[in-house]
């Protein structure tokens, strides 16, 4: 049918950032992400989940910095052991109303993906431990398997504390 | 002449300045529209205004040809009189006049005899007509001296927080800097950088001098409120202010002015007594309460003081027990200070009855967290049938601190001074080990103390292993800090020093732990976190063996 045909012809590109966190690609969209740089000296905040790797000194800003690989039980036994010596990057990503630093190991690199590359979230993906409502998407682009993540869904401050002992009152 | 007149007189030309600004121009939209309802109720605010602000300075001049004025332009506005005729020019020149006064005010000069203006004043009011003769001659003169800028400016308090915050940020980038020209040694950029230092540090303390009121302005609000909630309650109050020329931040005024207000409420519903107890007591019928200020080092106390009935002790302790605050048995051995504390615990209030004025479940605590917020101290002394006192230990200043650097686990952390005791390097047969706490004797009190790493490290619901002397090796480095007259010892690795710092707010999300009051950055660079000790004591509270 023409319409059909007219609703599919424009297939806006869709920028992203895309990363590895373990053994997979992840993507965000990149009006998300403000910048990414070598991770700066990072201060661990007592009382806060192990994912929570501290608080680090971005240009005068002070931002919260977590590890997703970490988060999620993503990491390889193999590569834990490395981590000390590999030097990582921190994307900073812009949130709700703060700014919050992610870790990861290799350089970010941007990617362009046609919009209908996006597909929805098929249900098998929560076999998956990045749990479901945090992925917007699998964009497949060529034989790559991108999950594209919703960071201001990720990055709310009751997902980040959830794994918070209550404070001592 | 003291600074406060001199302040007080500044204020009264800024603001008069202004007001005869307002009234040059209002008076000129009235000669194009006569029954410009607008215009002429703002010349009767004005004129009022300043004849009340007039009359409080003593000058009874400007005091009296602005009540004049008034009066005049009550008539036009209420009606029954239209502004024409021979009247305008007497009212143009009413205007000038007061002009006139207020500027020798500014200059220090005799005040210009008025009395031909009251007198026209008069005839006008009494629908008469003015005396004009001769009223045109000194316009020239007029017409030179009328554009007067004032010497003061007002600014909005969001504007001096803007540029407090830069300059937070420019002595954090200060320290970077002196701390690199240390490090790369170059005999110019030495230079360069200690002069820059000079500056920042003489721009800093403008910056915070700029934002300092008299704690008066506060202070002048409370008679009103004193003669409010006296009448409520039915008692007899004389309210005496002292040190209201004592300067301190605006916006810390503007946190304590809340807890001020239940203090002095408190004061008045609690504190003292009705007319018929006090004499029965031989006191005076009057009850007596003073608000003051003092400024002691860097930091400035206010108190609030009367001479009612006092805090009864014993029932404080009785009701600290009842709220399981504290076993029966560790109540009877606490001193009398550390049993007013707990008039500070959330929820805990004395008053029997609920009244209109200070019951409405707000308590001490609400006080006690906004002095908290300012990382100040609130003390209270009491001595039964005599009185209580309440006292605000409060900082100049919001954005400087004071603070002890440490360090733990290789990481610098900062203690506020304000909550600080002090240091002690002590060996282990100092301590002793009492139900699992670890205590050491202190100016002849047994202080408590805990491994600042353990106490930190504790996670969820676990609470502190009982404490061995076996585990302490050599020297251990303590700091005692204090909250709510009570004092906690602190084991950190190494003191590091004292030293000035910007406390910048933890950004979110992780500003809901309360064991830090924030960040600072080091001249290093590195982040050091801002322990709050409120939270900490609680915490030691909370996870005590």
């Amino acid at each position: 049918m023409p319409n059909s045909e007219k609703a599919t012809a424009p297939d806006p590109l869709i920028q992203l950032i895309v990363f590895r966190l373990g053994q997979e690609e992840y993507g965000i969209r990149i009006e998300q992400v403000k910048e990414v740089t070598l991770t700066p000296e990072i201060a661990r905040m007592p009382k806060t989940p192990s994912f929570v790797k501290g608080i680090a000194n971005l240009r005068g800003d002070i931002i919260t910095v977590v590890d997703l690989e970490e988060r999620f039980q993503l990491r390889e036994a193999a590569e834990v052991a490395e981590e000390a010596a590999a030097h990582t990057y921190t994307m900073a990503i812009e949130a709700k109303d703060y700014t919050i630093g992610v870790v990861v190991r290799e350089v970010p690199q941007p990617l362009s993906v046609p919009q209908s590359a996006i597909e929805q979230t098929p249900d098998f993906i929560q076999e998956a431990n990045i749990h479901d409502k945090y992925i917007e998407g699998i964009a497949r682009v060529g034989d790559r398997i991108i999950v594209v993540l919703d960071m201001l869904k990720l990055l709310t401050p009751s997902e980040i504390m959830q794994l918070t002992a209550p404070a001592a009152s | 002449m003291s600074n406060r007149e001199q302040e007080y007189r500044e204020l009264f030309m800024a603001e008069a300045l202004e007001y005869y600004d307002a009234m040059s121009r209002h008076i000129s939209e009235l000669e194009r529209n006569p029954a410009d309802e607008e215009a002429l109720r703002e010349l009767f605010r004005l004129m009022h205004n300043l004849k009340s602000n007039a009359r409080a300075m003593g000058y009874t001049s400007i005091g009296e040809a602005a009540h004049h004025m008034e009066t005049v332009f009550g008539q036009l506005r209420d009606g029954q009189a239209t502004f024409t005729g021979s009247m305008v020019p007497v009212l143009f020149g009413g205007i000038d006049t007061l002009g006139e006064l207020i500027r020798a005010v500014g200059e220090e000069q005799a005040l210009p005899d008025v009395q031909r203006l009251l007198d026209n004043l008069d005839r006008i009011s009494r629908g008469e007509e003015p005396d004009l003769e001769g009223e045109e001659a000194d316009d020239d003169e007029d017409v030179s001296r009328k554009l007067e800028l004032s010497d003061l400016v007002y600014i909005q308090v969001r504007k001096l927080d803007h540029l407090m915050n830069l300059m937070g940020e420019l002595i954090i980038d200060r320290d970077r800097i002196l701390t690199l020209s240390r490090e790369i040694d170059h005999p110019a950029l030495t230079t360069a950088a200690a002069h820059f230092s000079r500056i920042a540090e003489e721009l800093q303390y403008s910056v915070m001098d700029a934002r300092l009121v008299g704690v008066g302005s506060l202070f002048s609000k409370f008679p009103r409120v004193v003669r409010d909630v006296a009448s409520t309650e039915g008692k007899e109050v004389n309210l005496t202010l002292q040190g209201e020329d004592i300067q301190i931040d605006r916006n810390i005024l503007q946190i304590i002015t809340d807890a001020l207000l239940h203090l002095v409420r408190n004061a008045i519903g609690h504190g003292l007594e009705t007319a018929a107890e006090r004499e029965a007591a031989g006191k005076p019928a009057q009850g007596q309460i003073t608000l003051s200020a003092q400024a002691e080092r860097d930091d400035v106390l206010v108190q609030v003081q009367d001479d009612g009935r006092g805090i009864d002790v014993a029932s404080v302790r009785r009701k600290a027990v009842e709220r399981g605050l504290v076993t029966r048995a560790a109540a009877a051995q606490l001193p009398d200070a550390a049993v007013r504390a707990f008039l500070f615990e959330p929820g805990f209030s004395m008053a029997k009855e609920v009244t209109e004025i200070s019951g409405r479940g707000v308590g001490l605590d609400v006080v006690k967290l906004a002095i908290d917020s300012l990382g100040g101290q609130l003390r209270v002394d009491s001595v039964l049938g005599e009185g209580t006192t309440f006292t605000l230990v409060l900082p100049t200043s919001i954005a400087v601190k004071g603070a002890l650097l440490f360090e733990l686990d290789e990481r610098s952390y900062a203690l506020p001074l304000m909550h600080t005791d002090s240091v002690v390097s002590l060996l282990p047969d100092r301590f002793s080990v009492v139900g699992g706490v670890l205590l050491t004797r202190l100016q002849g009190e047994n202080v408590p103390v805990v491994s600042l790493r353990e106490l930190l490290q504790l996670e969820g619901d676990q609470v502190l292993a009982p404490a061995r002397k076996a585990t302490l090796h050599g020297r251990q480095d303590i700091i005692i800090v204090n909250y709510n007259n009570r004092r906690l010892g602190l084991i950190v690795d190494r003191f590091l020093r004292q030293q000035d710092i910007v406390v910048k707010a933890m950004s979110k999300p992780l500003d809901t732990i309360d064991l830090f009051g924030g960040v600072t950055l080091l001249g290093s660079g590195q982040v050091c976190l801002v322990l709050d000790v409120p939270a900490l004591t609680r915490l030691f509270l909370a996870k005590r063996p």
